[in-house]
């Protein structure tokens, strides 16, 4: 038992990655992985609701008629995420700024929806709440990779902190302005779903096809 | 020729199945068919026999851009040697001024030979960067993969070159092409596989990625303190009249000794590149008709709808032709036959659509006055789309006689 | 069998109903709507006061960087006691009592009719002009004025660029420049948020001798009569320059604050 709940913990970050397997949650990992500190506050929000709507959801899953449960979960999934934003306008201002309407996203996040249907409707609440703390770290991980290298690339800083001087401000490094724009993130999202099935084959899809080779005559 | 091809012989067995460096084999065939056409030609059924292979293509495309290399090279040399010379001597700076000068060549802007000197010595690093670095990735993917490497690299390499302005910081170079060949075309599997161009994949990374290096007033000739607009942006801002204003007339951007990047200011060169490659048939006339149909018909709409406020909506159709990247990507970019739509109806939407989009970026965003790089890389990505429909559309109408 | 059925108690017969029935349904349905509107609404307006707070701060801070009063972990509101937020009557360039400055909403005031105007010559892409807007006077220790920080905005690129212009006492040298909410491109356009770009603002003036609008925002090296009032444009932005040089002329001249600045330089106020 012990042994299973440490895989629902471990198995998303990189086993099972929402976003590098699953391929979930791509928007929002587009639009706000410009600076470390919004990455990290965004994969702290999105932790914090996958893991208490699958707590809840699991609570209540023998009460959930199936004909409304997607809106039941919805509801959920909702009202903690108003609950996130809330906080974060009252006390991460700047934070808020900057994350704007990605915060209310969270509900469209197909990694909190897709933890509820699949997990947490079919298991108890305590596994679920591991399991939604597992998927939303899983997600995070990537979300600070995707950070780290867009904001030392893109503006030399991290976290705020110059760590590249830039030419604009007098020291040497020319930012890449590429990594500020949100297609940047795609393409590093597509370097590290690479990365991560070189380094782990098993990872690979099935072809759909196979292509014939014949027999090669050099 | 005798020896170097008993050397070829002796070392080759190390290269094969079992030998000790069949690892390095990519690198050893890379070196082999550069000197030597391939061992391995297809003479029987069901294969064509035609003397055209994939090397020859890359060669006669080569050979193609070669008018725009050395014209480029020219234009380089020419506006810098202007600006010098207009700057005075203070602003003689670096070593290829130095080179110059020491080699006798001068910096006089009416010598032919000192103004192809000179922007042969830009051309030149930046060339060299590219192979270098593109080189290495291509034998890095060959050899993993354990496959040839790809004579198109040369093709990209060329047309990659050409397509940066003249004073491009070669780690830029360096950056762009590496992101071309690995993102544009080896993650998709290589040479035949990429749906875009890898040249235009890098030019494009740049673009966004450094665009103070990349657009802008000060970069196309590369002269520290010199600044000169592209006759786009000059258009952008005051419209088409201002160009007399600033000495270019059409025929001057016909010939091309206008601002630009290296190989693309000449449309002159351009369409004797594009006709060398229309009579050796490796660019699809239907290409060419589609994405001049497309241009000439969406501006001529443009020119008829006006506007007060945006000058580019009167600019006419032989303008957008001659100024920009339009004639260089219409002769080198929109007919490279990977990355365009495979089929003869598909051929005419593909351009069709190259020629919309580089009208609709350039006169509508406000943002890009040149939509040449943009508008091609836009249609790669439909390329199959419209192969798609057109492959539907034929199964419909067949389906429909033979009902 | 009916008859045992009403021996059961209502709770019991609740039970014993599939949660797939219709009043189950409809029951979960209601009762996890009125919980999670409870818990969202208690959330909100308990902190509300806080975002309020949070907002007014970040408005009083950026008025605090334009005037350089602003240092890391100062008392916002505390130092934002020296400013007087007054309402001005554009057009008459006088300040009004009509309404009251800490309150006023000039954004908003710019979308009723009643308070504001069409612009048929519209350099800043505004579309409308409220006809009254907000702004702060700096007074300093002996009580004379010091700054007048003046609200503008105007299109760049890709957005509107809201800002304030610090103005020192005379109504023509510029103390500084900050926008605080645009969506220009970053690395480029956003570029206007950089330290050094904006630090160039300073001491630069608006008027020659002669009360022509010289400030311009421009490519190059100026001439040395221009120097005065040239700031660089942004690298590789020329569409956010060519904005941000409309809007700051616009906002400087006869529609926006030029009444204003004259009855400033003449002590008419």
């Amino acid at each position: 038992m012990a042994q299973t709940r440490r895989s629902y913990l471990v198995d998303p970050l990189v086993d099972n990655n929402p976003i590098t397997l699953q391929v979930l949650g791509i928007c929002s990992a587009l639009a706000v992985t410009s600076s470390l500190q919004v990455s990290f506050v965004m994969a702290l929000a999105v932790t914090f609701v996958t893991a208490f709507s699958s707590m809840f959801i699991s609570m209540l899953r023998n009460y959930i008629p199936s004909s409304i449960r997607i809106i039941v979960q919805m509801v959920i999934i909702a009202s903690l995420v108003i609950l996130v934003d809330q906080v974060l306008k009252a006390y991460l201002y700047d934070v808020s700024k900057t994350l704007s309407v990605f915060v209310g996203l969270i509900i469209t996040n197909c990694i909190v929806m897709g933890r509820a249907e699949a997990f947490a409707m079919k298991n108890p609440p305590i596994d679920s709440f591991i399991d939604g703390i597992g998927n939303g770290l899983g997600y995070g991980l990537i979300l600070m990779l995707v950070g780290f290298i867009r904001e030392l690339f893109g503006a030399g800083t991290l976290f705020g902190f110059t760590v590249l001087p830039t030419v604009t401000n007098g020291g040497w490094y020319v930012p890449n302005g590429m990594l500020l724009l949100p297609p940047s993130a795609f393409f590093i999202i597509g370097l590290l779903i690479w990365g991560f099935r070189t380094w782990k084959p098993e990872q690979v899809e099935e072809t759909e096809y196979k292509i014939q080779h014949l027999e090669e005559a050099h | 020729m005798k020896a170097l091809r008993s050397i070829f012989d002796k070392i080759e067995p190390h290269f094969e199945r079992g030998g000790k460096y069949n690892k390095y084999y990519a690198l050893y065939e890379a070196v082999e068919s550069f000197f030597y056409s391939p061992k391995t030609v297809s003479t029987v059924a069901p294969h064509a026999r035609s003397y055209t292979d994939m090397k020859r293509i890359m060669i006669y495309v080569f050979l193609a851009a070669m008018p725009c290399a050395i014209f480029g090279m020219w234009n380089t040399g020419h506006n810098a040697n202007v600006a010098l010379a207009a700057l005075g001597p203070d602003a003689v700076s670096g070593w290829r001024f130095a080179l110059m000068d020491w080699l006798g060549f001068g910096l006089n802007p009416d010598s032919i030979l000192a103004c192809l000197f000179n922007g042969f010595l830009w051309f030149l690093p930046i060339y060299a960067v590219t192979m270098i670095v593109g080189l290495f990735w291509e034998i890095l993917f060959a050899v993993i993969r354990g496959h040839e490497v790809n004579e198109g690299f040369f093709v990209t390499s060329i047309l990659y070159v050409l397509i940066l302005p003249a004073s491009t910081p070669l780690w830029q170079v360096a950056l762009g092409i590496s992101f071309g060949v690995v993102i544009g075309k080896e993650v998709f599997g290589g040479t035949g596989k990429n749906f875009l161009n890898p040249a235009l994949v890098g030019r494009a990374f740049l673009y966004f990625a450094y665009p103070a290096q990349m657009s802008g007033d000060s970069v196309w000739t590369p002269v520290d303190g010199f600044s000169g607009a592209t006759a786009l942006a000059v258009t952008a801002s005051d419209g088409v009249q201002a160009l007399a204003g600033q000495g270019i007339t059409w025929w001057s951007a016909f010939l091309g000794t206008i601002q630009g990047s290296m190989g693309e200011t000449s449309a002159l060169a351009c369409m004797i590149g594009l006709a060398f490659l229309m009579v050796t048939k490796i660019a699809n006339w239907r290409l060419i008709v589609g994405c001049m149909g497309g241009m000439i018909g969406f501006s001529l709409l443009l020119n008829l709808i006006g506007s007060d406020t945006n000058p580019m909506f009167g600019m006419s159709w032989y303008w957008h032709f001659v100024l920009g990247g339009y004639a260089f990507g219409l002769a080198f970019m929109v007919t490279e036959p990977v990355s365009a739509s495979h089929t003869n109806v598909g051929r005419y939407w593909y351009g069709a659509l190259i020629g919309f989009m580089v009208v609709m970026i350039r006169v509508i965003n406000p943002a890009f006055p040149e939509g040449m790089m943009l508008a091609i890389l836009f249609a790669n990505i439909f390329a199959p789309l419209i192969d798609y429909f057109v492959v539907r559309a034929n199964i419909a109408r067949r389906a429909k006689r033979n009902a | 069998m009916p008859e045992q059925d009403d021996n059961q108690g209502f709770l019991a017969r609740w039970k014993a109903l599939p949660t797939d029935s219709v009043p189950k349904t409809i029951f979960v349905a209601v009762s996890l709507c009125l919980f999670c509107s409870m818990i969202v609404a208690a959330a909100a307006v308990s902190l509300r006061p806080i975002q309020e707070v949070n907002k007014l701060k970040d408005k009083q801070m950026n008025i605090l960087q334009v005037a350089g009063r602003y240092e890391d972990g100062i008392d916002i509101p505390e130092a934002f006691a020296a400013f007087e937020p007054r309402v001005l009557d554009l057009a008459a360039g006088t300040f009004t009592d009509a309404f009251d400055g800490a309150t006023f909403d000039d954004r908003a005031a710019a979308n009723d009719p009643e308070l504001s105007r069409n612009l048929t010559d519209d350099p800043a892409g505004i579309g409308r002009r409220s006809n009254y807007a907000v702004v702060y006077l700096l007074n300093d220790e002996a009580g004379n004025l010091d700054k007048v920080i003046l609200p503008i905005h105007g299109y760049g690129l890709w957005s509107t660029l809201y800002g304030f212009i610090a103005l020192e006492e005379n109504g023509n040298d510029i103390f500084g420049l900050q926008f605080y909410d645009h969506a220009e491109t970053p690395g480029l356009g956003a570029e206007v948020d950089n330290p050094r770009w904006k630090a160039m603002w300073s001491g630069k003036e608006l008027r020659d001798a002669a009360g022509d609008l010289k400030i311009t925002v421009a490519k190059g090296v100026p001439s040395t009569d221009m120097e005065a009032y040239h700031i660089d444009a942004l690298a590789g932005a020329t569409l956010t320059s060519v904005g941000v040089d409309n809007l700051v002329r616009f906002w400087m001249g006869e529609e926006g604050f030029a009444p204003f600045l004259e009855n400033l330089k003449a002590g008419a106020l």
